[in-house]
Protein backbone atom coordinates (compact mmCIF):
# COMPACT_ATOMS: atom_id res chain seq x y z
CA UNK A 1 0.00 0.00 0.00
CA UNK A 2 1.48 3.55 -0.83
CA UNK A 3 0.05 6.59 0.62
CA UNK A 4 0.73 10.12 -1.42
CA UNK A 5 -0.01 13.47 0.46
CA UNK A 6 -1.74 15.85 -1.98
CA UNK A 7 -3.04 18.33 0.39
CA UNK A 8 -2.37 18.71 4.17
CA UNK A 9 -3.67 22.10 4.96
CA UNK A 10 -7.11 22.69 6.94
CA UNK A 11 -9.78 25.54 6.32
CA UNK A 12 -8.74 27.34 3.17
CA UNK A 13 -6.02 26.65 0.80
CA UNK A 14 -2.58 29.12 1.77
CA UNK A 15 -0.31 29.88 -1.02
CA UNK A 16 2.69 31.71 0.37
CA UNK A 17 6.54 31.39 0.45
CA UNK A 18 5.88 30.46 4.55
CA UNK A 19 3.75 27.53 3.21
CA UNK A 20 6.46 26.36 0.38
CA UNK A 21 7.73 23.08 2.67
CA UNK A 22 4.49 21.43 3.62
CA UNK A 23 2.30 22.95 1.53
CA UNK A 24 -0.46 25.14 1.33
CA UNK A 25 -3.44 22.73 -0.20
CA UNK A 26 -6.40 21.72 1.18
CA UNK A 27 -6.88 17.96 2.53
CA UNK A 28 -6.17 15.29 -0.46
CA UNK A 29 -4.85 11.78 0.37
CA UNK A 30 -3.98 8.96 -2.07
CA UNK A 31 -3.87 5.67 -2.02
CA UNK A 32 -2.55 3.20 -4.17
CA UNK A 33 -2.56 -0.84 -3.43
CA UNK A 34 -0.63 -3.35 -4.68
CA UNK A 35 -3.46 -4.49 -7.26
CA UNK A 36 -3.52 -1.06 -8.80
CA UNK A 37 -6.76 0.06 -6.89
CA UNK A 38 -6.37 3.61 -6.59
CA UNK A 39 -8.55 5.09 -3.34
CA UNK A 40 -9.00 8.66 -2.92
CA UNK A 41 -9.57 10.41 0.45
CA UNK A 42 -10.97 14.16 0.73
CA UNK A 43 -11.25 16.61 -2.15
CA UNK A 44 -9.43 19.43 -1.45
CA UNK A 45 -7.55 21.98 -3.55
CA UNK A 46 -4.35 18.83 -3.24
CA UNK A 47 -6.82 17.20 -5.63
CA UNK A 48 -5.86 19.13 -8.51
CA UNK A 49 -2.43 17.94 -8.77
CA UNK A 50 -3.49 14.02 -8.05
CA UNK A 51 -5.37 14.36 -11.21
CA UNK A 52 -2.54 16.28 -13.18
CA UNK A 53 -0.86 12.86 -11.98
CA UNK A 54 -3.20 10.59 -12.72
CA UNK A 55 -3.66 11.82 -16.55
CA UNK A 56 -0.27 10.60 -17.06
CA UNK A 57 -2.04 6.96 -16.63
CA UNK A 58 -5.09 4.87 -17.79
CA UNK A 59 -6.67 7.89 -16.17
CA UNK A 60 -5.34 10.09 -19.23
CA UNK A 61 -6.76 7.24 -21.45
CA UNK A 62 -9.91 7.10 -19.94
CA UNK A 63 -9.29 3.98 -18.61
CA UNK A 64 -9.40 4.97 -15.07
CA UNK A 65 -11.54 3.96 -12.16
CA UNK A 66 -10.86 4.80 -8.91
CA UNK A 67 -13.06 5.26 -5.16
CA UNK A 68 -13.36 8.98 -3.22
CA UNK A 69 -13.82 8.42 -0.07
CA UNK A 70 -15.38 11.52 1.67
CA UNK A 71 -14.83 12.65 5.42
CA UNK A 72 -17.46 14.92 5.39
CA UNK A 73 -18.59 17.96 3.08
CA UNK A 74 -16.61 21.16 4.38
CA UNK A 75 -15.53 23.15 1.65
CA UNK A 76 -11.77 22.60 2.34
CA UNK A 77 -12.46 18.63 1.98
CA UNK A 78 -14.82 18.88 -1.37
CA UNK A 79 -13.27 22.17 -3.20
CA UNK A 80 -11.31 20.72 -5.45
CA UNK A 81 -13.68 17.91 -6.91
CA UNK A 82 -14.58 20.70 -9.84
CA UNK A 83 -10.67 20.64 -10.79
CA UNK A 84 -9.58 16.84 -10.53
CA UNK A 85 -8.94 16.46 -14.54
CA UNK A 86 -9.25 12.78 -14.38
CA UNK A 87 -13.29 13.55 -13.66
CA UNK A 88 -13.39 15.31 -17.28
CA UNK A 89 -12.09 12.40 -19.30
CA UNK A 90 -15.04 9.92 -20.55
CA UNK A 91 -14.17 6.57 -19.93
CA UNK A 92 -13.55 6.97 -16.18
CA UNK A 93 -14.90 5.42 -13.72
CA UNK A 94 -15.50 7.08 -10.11
CA UNK A 95 -17.62 5.94 -6.92
CA UNK A 96 -17.55 8.55 -4.49
CA UNK A 97 -18.43 7.00 -0.83
CA UNK A 98 -19.55 9.96 1.86
CA UNK A 99 -21.19 10.05 4.67
CA UNK A 100 -24.93 8.02 6.09
CA UNK A 101 -27.48 10.17 4.53
CA UNK A 102 -27.99 9.12 1.63
CA UNK A 103 -26.94 9.05 -1.69
CA UNK A 104 -29.13 11.71 -2.79
CA UNK A 105 -27.93 14.08 -0.15
CA UNK A 106 -23.99 13.78 -1.32
CA UNK A 107 -25.18 14.16 -4.94
CA UNK A 108 -26.79 17.52 -4.04
CA UNK A 109 -24.09 18.37 -1.95
CA UNK A 110 -21.63 18.38 -4.59
CA UNK A 111 -24.01 19.18 -7.38
CA UNK A 112 -24.61 22.66 -5.32
CA UNK A 113 -20.96 23.57 -5.66
CA UNK A 114 -21.34 22.94 -9.37
CA UNK A 115 -24.26 24.79 -9.76
CA UNK A 116 -23.94 27.79 -12.56
CA UNK A 117 -23.63 30.71 -9.89
CA UNK A 118 -20.59 29.16 -8.69
CA UNK A 119 -18.64 26.90 -11.48
CA UNK A 120 -18.97 27.09 -15.18
CA UNK A 121 -19.52 23.57 -15.39
CA UNK A 122 -22.91 23.61 -13.77
CA UNK A 123 -23.28 19.97 -12.67
CA UNK A 124 -21.48 17.06 -12.38
CA UNK A 125 -23.00 15.02 -15.29
CA UNK A 126 -21.21 17.32 -17.85
CA UNK A 127 -17.52 16.34 -16.71
CA UNK A 128 -17.56 13.75 -18.46
CA UNK A 129 -16.14 10.69 -16.36
CA UNK A 130 -18.70 8.33 -15.25
CA UNK A 131 -19.17 9.15 -11.54
CA UNK A 132 -21.52 7.55 -9.42
CA UNK A 133 -22.43 8.82 -5.94
CA UNK A 134 -22.75 6.13 -2.96
CA UNK A 135 -23.72 6.55 1.20
CA UNK A 136 -21.97 4.18 3.21
CA UNK A 137 -24.17 1.21 4.56
CA UNK A 138 -25.26 0.28 7.65
CA UNK A 139 -22.44 -1.12 8.83
CA UNK A 140 -20.46 1.27 7.61
CA UNK A 141 -18.24 -1.07 5.96
CA UNK A 142 -17.17 -1.52 1.93
CA UNK A 143 -14.90 -3.45 -0.27
CA UNK A 144 -12.97 -1.85 -3.08
CA UNK A 145 -10.85 -4.75 -4.75
CA UNK A 146 -8.91 -6.63 -2.12
CA UNK A 147 -9.26 -3.55 0.18
CA UNK A 148 -11.56 -3.90 3.02
CA UNK A 149 -12.94 -0.29 4.40
CA UNK A 150 -14.60 0.55 7.53
CA UNK A 151 -15.02 4.13 8.82
CA UNK A 152 -16.69 5.70 12.32
CA UNK A 153 -18.13 9.32 12.72
CA UNK A 154 -16.39 11.36 14.68
CA UNK A 155 -17.44 14.50 16.70
CA UNK A 156 -16.56 17.76 14.34
CA UNK A 157 -18.16 20.70 15.97
CA UNK A 158 -21.42 21.15 15.42
CA UNK A 159 -21.51 17.88 12.90
CA UNK A 160 -19.68 14.51 12.34
CA UNK A 161 -16.24 13.96 10.14
CA UNK A 162 -15.79 10.25 9.34
CA UNK A 163 -12.59 8.33 9.99
CA UNK A 164 -11.74 5.49 7.65
CA UNK A 165 -9.53 2.97 7.86
CA UNK A 166 -8.25 1.07 4.72
CA UNK A 167 -6.82 -2.73 5.36
CA UNK A 168 -5.03 -4.66 2.44
CA UNK A 169 -2.47 -7.44 2.54
CA UNK A 170 -2.14 -7.27 6.08
CA UNK A 171 -1.04 -3.29 6.09
CA UNK A 172 -3.48 -0.60 7.51
CA UNK A 173 -3.87 3.19 7.38
CA UNK A 174 -6.35 5.18 9.37
CA UNK A 175 -7.44 8.73 8.00
CA UNK A 176 -9.12 11.17 11.12
CA UNK A 177 -9.18 14.24 9.88
CA UNK A 178 -11.69 17.07 11.22
CA UNK A 179 -12.21 15.69 14.67
CA UNK A 180 -12.73 17.49 18.02
CA UNK A 181 -12.63 15.00 20.75
CA UNK A 182 -14.44 15.20 24.18
CA UNK A 183 -12.74 16.03 27.32
CA UNK A 184 -12.23 11.87 27.84
CA UNK A 185 -10.36 12.43 24.05
CA UNK A 186 -11.14 9.44 21.40
CA UNK A 187 -14.15 7.35 22.25
CA UNK A 188 -13.91 3.75 22.67
CA UNK A 189 -15.15 2.96 18.94
CA UNK A 190 -12.70 5.75 17.19
CA UNK A 191 -9.69 3.74 19.29
CA UNK A 192 -11.13 0.72 18.34
CA UNK A 193 -10.94 1.83 14.46
CA UNK A 194 -7.60 2.95 15.07
CA UNK A 195 -6.13 0.45 16.59
CA UNK A 196 -2.49 -0.99 15.70
CA UNK A 197 -2.30 0.68 12.41
CA UNK A 198 0.75 0.93 10.34
CA UNK A 199 -0.24 4.21 9.83
CA UNK A 200 -2.69 7.00 11.12
CA UNK A 201 -3.00 10.28 9.53
CA UNK A 202 -4.77 12.74 12.49
CA UNK A 203 -6.23 15.72 12.35
CA UNK A 204 -3.34 18.28 14.05
CA UNK A 205 -4.61 21.73 13.25
CA UNK A 206 -3.56 23.65 16.67
CA UNK A 207 -0.90 23.73 19.03
CA UNK A 208 -2.51 22.53 22.38
CA UNK A 209 -2.44 26.83 23.11
CA UNK A 210 -4.13 27.44 19.91
CA UNK A 211 -7.13 24.67 20.41
CA UNK A 212 -8.08 25.98 23.70
CA UNK A 213 -8.81 29.17 22.52
CA UNK A 214 -10.94 27.76 19.39
CA UNK A 215 -12.75 24.37 20.77
CA UNK A 216 -16.01 24.84 19.18
CA UNK A 217 -14.43 24.96 15.75
CA UNK A 218 -14.27 20.60 16.58
CA UNK A 219 -10.77 20.44 15.54
CA UNK A 220 -7.85 18.64 16.91
CA UNK A 221 -4.66 19.34 18.58
CA UNK A 222 -0.81 18.17 18.92
CA UNK A 223 -1.96 16.51 22.42
CA UNK A 224 -5.28 14.73 20.40
CA UNK A 225 -3.40 13.21 17.93
CA UNK A 226 -0.93 11.88 20.11
CA UNK A 227 -2.80 10.58 22.36
CA UNK A 228 -4.94 9.00 19.77
CA UNK A 229 -1.82 7.14 18.16
CA UNK A 230 -0.92 6.00 21.67
CA UNK A 231 -3.97 4.87 22.78
CA UNK A 232 -4.42 2.58 19.80
CA UNK A 233 -0.95 1.38 19.69
CA UNK A 234 -0.26 2.76 16.34
CA UNK A 235 3.03 1.97 14.63
CA UNK A 236 3.31 6.04 12.78
CA UNK A 237 1.66 8.89 13.51
CA UNK A 238 1.37 11.59 10.35
CA UNK A 239 -0.08 14.84 11.57
CA UNK A 240 -2.37 16.76 9.40
CA UNK A 241 -4.84 19.39 8.42
CA UNK A 242 -2.55 21.90 9.96
CA UNK A 243 -3.91 25.37 10.87
CA UNK A 244 -4.34 28.40 7.50
CA UNK A 245 -1.78 30.14 9.82
CA UNK A 246 0.76 27.88 10.71
CA UNK A 247 4.35 28.56 8.54
CA UNK A 248 6.93 25.68 7.62
CA UNK A 249 8.41 26.41 10.66
CA UNK A 250 5.54 26.31 12.69
CA UNK A 251 4.57 22.71 11.55
CA UNK A 252 8.39 21.88 11.88
CA UNK A 253 7.40 23.24 15.89
CA UNK A 254 4.59 20.55 16.27
CA UNK A 255 6.63 17.77 14.92
CA UNK A 256 9.42 18.09 17.27
CA UNK A 257 7.33 18.65 20.55
CA UNK A 258 5.02 15.34 19.12
CA UNK A 259 8.16 13.75 19.33
CA UNK A 260 8.91 14.71 22.39
CA UNK A 261 5.64 13.89 24.30
CA UNK A 262 5.72 10.24 22.76
CA UNK A 263 9.61 9.70 24.07
CA UNK A 264 7.79 11.41 27.35
CA UNK A 265 5.09 8.57 27.46
CA UNK A 266 7.73 6.22 26.70
CA UNK A 267 6.85 5.22 23.37
CA UNK A 268 9.96 5.78 21.33
CA UNK A 269 9.23 3.24 18.86
CA UNK A 270 6.22 4.98 17.70
CA UNK A 271 7.69 7.40 14.52
CA UNK A 272 5.66 10.71 13.78
CA UNK A 273 6.05 12.86 11.30
CA UNK A 274 4.37 16.18 9.53
CA UNK A 275 2.70 15.20 6.16
CA UNK A 276 3.74 17.08 3.55
CA UNK A 277 2.68 17.31 0.07
CA UNK A 278 4.28 15.58 -2.10
CA UNK A 279 5.15 13.00 0.46
CA UNK A 280 4.59 8.99 -0.04
CA UNK A 281 4.87 6.43 2.32
CA UNK A 282 4.53 2.71 1.53
CA UNK A 283 3.27 0.83 3.83
CA UNK B 1 -5.73 56.65 -4.72
CA UNK B 2 -4.15 53.42 -3.53
CA UNK B 3 -4.43 50.17 -4.96
CA UNK B 4 -3.19 46.53 -3.28
CA UNK B 5 -3.40 43.63 -4.96
CA UNK B 6 -4.37 41.04 -2.58
CA UNK B 7 -5.09 37.63 -4.86
CA UNK B 8 -4.20 37.99 -8.54
CA UNK B 9 -4.58 34.23 -9.47
CA UNK B 10 -7.47 32.63 -11.57
CA UNK B 11 -10.24 29.33 -11.18
CA UNK B 12 -8.20 28.10 -7.95
CA UNK B 13 -5.72 28.98 -5.18
CA UNK B 14 -2.15 27.30 -6.17
CA UNK B 15 0.29 27.16 -3.25
CA UNK B 16 3.28 26.13 -4.17
CA UNK B 17 7.30 26.85 -4.93
CA UNK B 18 6.08 27.98 -8.48
CA UNK B 19 3.95 30.36 -7.85
CA UNK B 20 5.57 31.99 -4.78
CA UNK B 21 6.45 35.09 -6.47
CA UNK B 22 3.19 36.61 -7.98
CA UNK B 23 1.12 34.52 -5.56
CA UNK B 24 -1.34 31.67 -5.25
CA UNK B 25 -4.35 33.57 -3.91
CA UNK B 26 -7.54 33.81 -5.99
CA UNK B 27 -8.82 37.20 -6.78
CA UNK B 28 -8.98 40.00 -4.41
CA UNK B 29 -8.01 44.05 -5.10
CA UNK B 30 -8.44 46.76 -2.64
CA UNK B 31 -8.64 50.59 -3.31
CA UNK B 32 -8.56 53.25 -1.20
CA UNK B 33 -9.36 57.18 -1.45
CA UNK B 34 -6.62 59.97 0.23
CA UNK B 35 -9.84 60.25 2.59
CA UNK B 36 -9.72 57.02 3.54
CA UNK B 37 -12.90 55.55 1.83
CA UNK B 38 -11.88 51.33 1.26
CA UNK B 39 -13.31 49.35 -1.88
CA UNK B 40 -12.61 45.92 -2.11
CA UNK B 41 -13.16 44.39 -5.59
CA UNK B 42 -13.80 40.17 -4.93
CA UNK B 43 -13.22 37.92 -2.19
CA UNK B 44 -11.38 34.91 -3.35
CA UNK B 45 -8.52 33.62 -1.20
CA UNK B 46 -6.43 36.69 -1.25
CA UNK B 47 -9.29 38.44 1.51
CA UNK B 48 -8.32 36.86 4.11
CA UNK B 49 -5.18 38.30 4.49
CA UNK B 50 -6.59 41.73 3.65
CA UNK B 51 -8.58 40.83 6.66
CA UNK B 52 -5.93 40.23 8.58
CA UNK B 53 -4.16 43.01 7.65
CA UNK B 54 -7.89 45.29 8.45
CA UNK B 55 -8.09 43.79 11.86
CA UNK B 56 -4.48 45.66 12.91
CA UNK B 57 -6.80 49.00 12.36
CA UNK B 58 -10.30 50.60 13.23
CA UNK B 59 -11.81 46.91 12.19
CA UNK B 60 -10.24 45.40 15.47
CA UNK B 61 -12.79 47.44 17.59
CA UNK B 62 -15.87 47.46 15.16
CA UNK B 63 -15.26 50.88 13.47
CA UNK B 64 -14.44 49.47 10.42
CA UNK B 65 -15.95 50.22 7.33
CA UNK B 66 -15.58 48.50 3.42
CA UNK B 67 -17.77 48.23 0.16
CA UNK B 68 -16.71 44.99 -1.36
CA UNK B 69 -17.60 44.96 -5.14
CA UNK B 70 -18.09 41.42 -6.62
CA UNK B 71 -17.22 40.86 -10.51
CA UNK B 72 -19.24 37.83 -10.36
CA UNK B 73 -20.17 34.65 -7.86
CA UNK B 74 -17.57 32.10 -9.16
CA UNK B 75 -15.96 30.45 -6.89
CA UNK B 76 -12.50 31.78 -6.94
CA UNK B 77 -14.48 35.31 -6.56
CA UNK B 78 -16.02 34.67 -3.48
CA UNK B 79 -14.30 31.65 -1.77
CA UNK B 80 -12.53 33.95 0.88
CA UNK B 81 -15.62 35.53 2.22
CA UNK B 82 -16.14 33.37 4.96
CA UNK B 83 -12.45 33.96 6.16
CA UNK B 84 -12.78 37.50 6.50
CA UNK B 85 -12.27 38.72 10.06
CA UNK B 86 -13.91 42.06 9.65
CA UNK B 87 -17.62 40.17 9.28
CA UNK B 88 -16.82 38.43 12.75
CA UNK B 89 -16.32 41.67 14.67
CA UNK B 90 -19.80 43.39 16.08
CA UNK B 91 -20.02 47.02 14.43
CA UNK B 92 -17.84 47.01 11.51
CA UNK B 93 -20.17 47.97 8.57
CA UNK B 94 -19.56 45.66 5.26
CA UNK B 95 -21.92 47.01 1.74
CA UNK B 96 -21.43 44.04 -0.72
CA UNK B 97 -22.10 45.09 -4.27
CA UNK B 98 -22.94 42.50 -6.83
CA UNK B 99 -25.19 42.29 -10.13
CA UNK B 100 -28.77 41.69 -9.74
CA UNK B 101 -30.08 38.03 -10.63
CA UNK B 102 -33.26 36.73 -11.70
CA UNK B 103 -33.66 33.81 -9.97
CA UNK B 104 -32.21 34.15 -6.79
CA UNK B 105 -31.74 37.35 -4.00
CA UNK B 106 -27.96 38.38 -3.49
CA UNK B 107 -27.90 37.49 0.46
CA UNK B 108 -28.97 33.70 -0.38
CA UNK B 109 -26.05 33.53 -2.75
CA UNK B 110 -23.55 34.54 -0.30
CA UNK B 111 -25.07 32.85 2.89
CA UNK B 112 -25.45 29.34 1.10
CA UNK B 113 -21.58 29.55 0.72
CA UNK B 114 -21.64 29.12 4.81
CA UNK B 115 -24.67 26.87 4.94
CA UNK B 116 -24.11 23.34 6.45
CA UNK B 117 -22.86 20.80 5.35
CA UNK B 118 -19.91 23.22 3.52
CA UNK B 119 -19.08 25.61 6.33
CA UNK B 120 -19.61 25.26 10.11
CA UNK B 121 -20.51 29.18 10.82
CA UNK B 122 -23.72 29.98 9.52
CA UNK B 123 -23.88 33.58 7.66
CA UNK B 124 -26.70 34.42 9.78
CA UNK B 125 -24.11 34.58 12.95
CA UNK B 126 -21.45 37.29 11.35
CA UNK B 127 -21.41 39.92 13.71
CA UNK B 128 -20.69 42.99 11.51
CA UNK B 129 -23.73 45.26 9.88
CA UNK B 130 -23.76 43.39 6.54
CA UNK B 131 -25.88 44.79 3.50
CA UNK B 132 -26.30 43.87 0.26
CA UNK B 133 -27.00 46.07 -3.03
CA UNK B 134 -27.89 44.38 -6.29
CA UNK B 135 -26.54 46.08 -9.18
CA UNK B 136 -28.09 46.54 -12.90
CA UNK B 137 -26.17 47.03 -16.02
CA UNK B 138 -24.43 50.06 -16.47
CA UNK B 139 -25.22 50.91 -12.98
CA UNK B 140 -23.38 53.98 -11.72
CA UNK B 141 -23.32 55.14 -8.13
CA UNK B 142 -20.80 56.93 -5.72
CA UNK B 143 -19.15 55.96 -2.51
CA UNK B 144 -18.25 58.53 -0.43
CA UNK B 145 -15.61 60.25 -2.13
CA UNK B 146 -15.35 57.53 -5.04
CA UNK B 147 -17.28 57.28 -8.40
CA UNK B 148 -18.41 54.06 -9.74
CA UNK B 149 -19.26 52.79 -13.15
CA UNK B 150 -19.86 49.79 -14.18
CA UNK B 151 -20.74 47.62 -17.52
CA UNK B 152 -21.38 43.62 -18.38
CA UNK B 153 -18.84 41.30 -19.15
CA UNK B 154 -18.77 38.36 -21.67
CA UNK B 155 -18.32 35.76 -19.03
CA UNK B 156 -20.88 32.62 -18.23
CA UNK B 157 -23.62 33.53 -16.49
CA UNK B 158 -22.10 37.16 -16.64
CA UNK B 159 -19.89 39.33 -14.71
CA UNK B 160 -19.51 42.57 -13.95
CA UNK B 161 -16.73 45.74 -14.60
CA UNK B 162 -16.18 48.23 -12.29
CA UNK B 163 -14.37 51.17 -12.61
CA UNK B 164 -13.58 53.75 -9.73
CA UNK B 165 -12.66 57.59 -9.64
CA UNK B 166 -10.95 59.23 -7.15
CA UNK B 167 -8.43 61.84 -6.26
CA UNK B 168 -7.83 62.73 -9.54
CA UNK B 169 -7.63 59.02 -10.88
CA UNK B 170 -9.32 56.39 -12.17
CA UNK B 171 -9.13 52.49 -12.30
CA UNK B 172 -11.05 49.68 -14.04
CA UNK B 173 -11.39 46.26 -12.94
CA UNK B 174 -12.09 43.89 -16.25
CA UNK B 175 -12.54 40.56 -14.76
CA UNK B 176 -13.70 37.99 -15.57
CA UNK B 177 -14.20 38.24 -19.68
CA UNK B 178 -13.80 36.08 -22.97
CA UNK B 179 -12.70 38.59 -25.68
CA UNK B 180 -16.25 40.10 -27.46
CA UNK B 181 -15.57 38.37 -31.16
CA UNK B 182 -16.23 34.79 -31.01
CA UNK B 183 -19.14 33.27 -28.02
CA UNK B 184 -21.98 35.13 -26.67
CA UNK B 185 -22.10 33.81 -23.27
CA UNK B 186 -25.43 33.49 -20.92
CA UNK B 187 -26.51 31.40 -18.56
CA UNK B 188 -26.71 27.82 -20.37
CA UNK B 189 -23.71 25.33 -20.27
CA UNK B 190 -21.36 25.41 -23.49
CA UNK B 191 -19.56 21.77 -23.39
CA UNK B 192 -16.80 22.92 -25.76
CA UNK B 193 -15.12 24.97 -28.43
CA UNK B 194 -17.60 23.06 -30.73
CA UNK B 195 -20.52 24.48 -29.33
CA UNK B 196 -22.96 25.57 -32.59
CA UNK B 197 -22.75 28.72 -29.84
CA UNK B 198 -19.46 28.95 -31.14
CA UNK B 199 -20.07 30.86 -34.09
CA UNK B 200 -22.36 34.17 -33.33
CA UNK B 201 -25.14 34.79 -34.59
CA UNK B 202 -25.97 38.48 -36.66
CA UNK B 203 -27.95 39.34 -33.22
CA UNK B 204 -25.29 38.00 -31.13
CA UNK B 205 -22.37 39.41 -32.90
CA UNK B 206 -24.15 43.08 -32.62
CA UNK B 207 -24.33 42.29 -28.63
CA UNK B 208 -20.90 41.53 -28.36
CA UNK B 209 -19.73 44.77 -30.33
CA UNK B 210 -22.02 47.14 -28.29
CA UNK B 211 -20.38 45.15 -25.43
CA UNK B 212 -17.41 45.86 -26.42
CA UNK B 213 -17.99 49.87 -27.04
CA UNK B 214 -19.30 49.85 -23.13
CA UNK B 215 -16.03 48.23 -21.69
CA UNK B 216 -13.72 50.31 -23.86
CA UNK B 217 -16.06 53.29 -22.63
CA UNK B 218 -15.70 52.46 -18.90
CA UNK B 219 -11.68 52.13 -19.53
CA UNK B 220 -11.43 55.54 -21.34
CA UNK B 221 -8.87 57.72 -20.27
CA UNK B 222 -8.21 55.10 -17.07
CA UNK B 223 -4.74 55.54 -15.16
CA UNK B 224 -5.00 51.52 -14.59
CA UNK B 225 -6.64 48.66 -15.93
CA UNK B 226 -6.59 45.11 -14.01
CA UNK B 227 -7.64 42.76 -17.02
CA UNK B 228 -8.53 38.96 -17.24
CA UNK B 229 -5.75 37.81 -19.13
CA UNK B 230 -5.60 34.37 -18.06
CA UNK B 231 -5.06 32.48 -21.16
CA UNK B 232 -2.41 32.40 -23.97
CA UNK B 233 -3.32 32.39 -27.68
CA UNK B 234 -2.78 28.63 -27.42
CA UNK B 235 -4.62 28.13 -24.62
CA UNK B 236 -7.65 30.08 -26.03
CA UNK B 237 -8.01 28.49 -28.91
CA UNK B 238 -8.47 25.13 -26.55
CA UNK B 239 -10.78 26.53 -24.46
CA UNK B 240 -12.72 29.69 -25.77
CA UNK B 241 -15.77 28.37 -24.00
CA UNK B 242 -14.34 28.96 -20.56
CA UNK B 243 -14.61 33.05 -20.79
CA UNK B 244 -11.09 34.76 -20.70
CA UNK B 245 -8.85 36.82 -22.51
CA UNK B 246 -5.91 37.15 -23.86
CA UNK B 247 -3.52 39.82 -23.36
CA UNK B 248 -3.68 40.78 -27.18
CA UNK B 249 -7.65 41.09 -26.25
CA UNK B 250 -6.91 43.55 -22.52
CA UNK B 251 -4.40 45.37 -25.22
CA UNK B 252 -6.83 46.24 -27.85
CA UNK B 253 -9.03 48.27 -25.10
CA UNK B 254 -6.59 49.49 -23.52
CA UNK B 255 -5.35 51.13 -26.47
CA UNK B 256 -8.83 52.32 -27.82
CA UNK B 257 -9.30 53.42 -24.57
CA UNK B 258 -5.81 55.55 -24.09
CA UNK B 259 -5.18 54.13 -20.96
CA UNK B 260 -1.95 54.42 -19.29
CA UNK B 261 -1.22 50.66 -17.96
CA UNK B 262 -2.74 47.59 -17.48
CA UNK B 263 -1.93 45.19 -15.02
CA UNK B 264 -2.34 41.23 -16.64
CA UNK B 265 -4.69 39.56 -13.78
CA UNK B 266 -6.40 36.72 -13.19
CA UNK B 267 -3.33 34.47 -13.92
CA UNK B 268 -4.10 30.49 -14.99
CA UNK B 269 -3.59 28.17 -12.21
CA UNK B 270 -0.97 26.32 -14.00
CA UNK B 271 1.14 29.36 -14.51
CA UNK B 272 4.86 29.35 -12.81
CA UNK B 273 6.31 32.52 -11.88
CA UNK B 274 8.76 31.91 -14.80
CA UNK B 275 5.79 31.56 -17.55
CA UNK B 276 3.70 34.47 -15.97
CA UNK B 277 7.28 36.57 -16.73
CA UNK B 278 7.47 35.15 -20.07
CA UNK B 279 3.76 36.19 -20.67
CA UNK B 280 4.43 39.78 -19.73
CA UNK B 281 7.40 40.02 -21.96
CA UNK B 282 5.58 38.73 -25.00
CA UNK B 283 2.81 41.26 -23.97
CA UNK B 284 5.18 44.23 -23.39
CA UNK B 285 6.24 43.22 -27.01
CA UNK B 286 3.38 43.20 -28.30
CA UNK B 287 2.26 46.70 -26.66
CA UNK B 288 5.62 48.48 -27.83
CA UNK B 289 3.95 47.38 -31.42
CA UNK B 290 0.76 48.72 -31.04
CA UNK B 291 0.91 51.35 -28.52
CA UNK B 292 3.83 53.32 -27.57
CA UNK B 293 2.27 54.94 -24.56
CA UNK B 294 0.91 52.06 -22.62
CA UNK B 295 2.68 50.33 -20.16
CA UNK B 296 2.30 46.40 -19.06
CA UNK B 297 2.49 44.72 -15.65
CA UNK B 298 1.30 41.58 -14.29
CA UNK B 299 -0.59 41.65 -11.13
CA UNK B 300 0.96 40.23 -8.22
CA UNK B 301 -0.04 39.51 -4.98
CA UNK B 302 1.51 42.67 -2.49
CA UNK B 303 1.69 44.86 -5.28
CA UNK B 304 0.99 48.48 -3.76
CA UNK B 305 0.55 51.56 -6.81
CA UNK B 306 -0.20 54.83 -5.57
CA UNK B 307 -2.64 56.89 -8.45
CA UNK B 308 -3.17 60.74 -8.34
CA UNK B 309 -3.45 62.02 -5.18
CA UNK B 310 -2.44 59.66 -2.01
Amino acid sequence: MEVTFWGVRGSIPSPGPATVRYGGNTSCVSVRLSDGEVIIIDCGTGARNLGISLLGTAFGRGEGSATVLLSHAHWDHIQGFPFFGPFYVPGNRFTIVGGSHGSELLERVLERQMAAQFFPVQSYRNMGAHIEMRALSEDRAATVGQAKITAYPNPHGPTLALAFRIEAQGKSLVYASDVGYGEGGPSEAAVALYRGADLLIHDCTFTPEDRSRRITRGLSSLDDAVEAALRAQVKRLALFHYDQDYSDHDVDGLVARGRRLLDERGARALEILGAAEGLTLSL
Amino acid sequence: MRVRFWGVRGSLPVPGARTERYGGNTSCVEITSAAGTRIIIDGGTGIRRLGKDLMRAEFESGKGQAHILISHTHWDHIQGLPFFAPFYREGNRLFVYARQRDDQNLRSVFASQADAPFFPVSFDSTRANVSFRELHDGAKFEIEDMRVATTRLNHPHVATAYSIAADGARVAYVSDTAPFSDILFGQEFLSGPSSPRAQPSKADKAKLKSMAAAVVRLCEGADLVIYDTMYTANEYRQFPHFGHSRPSDAIEVCREAGVKTLALFHHAPDRSDAEVDAVLEAARAQGARESKKLEILASYEGLDLSLGKV
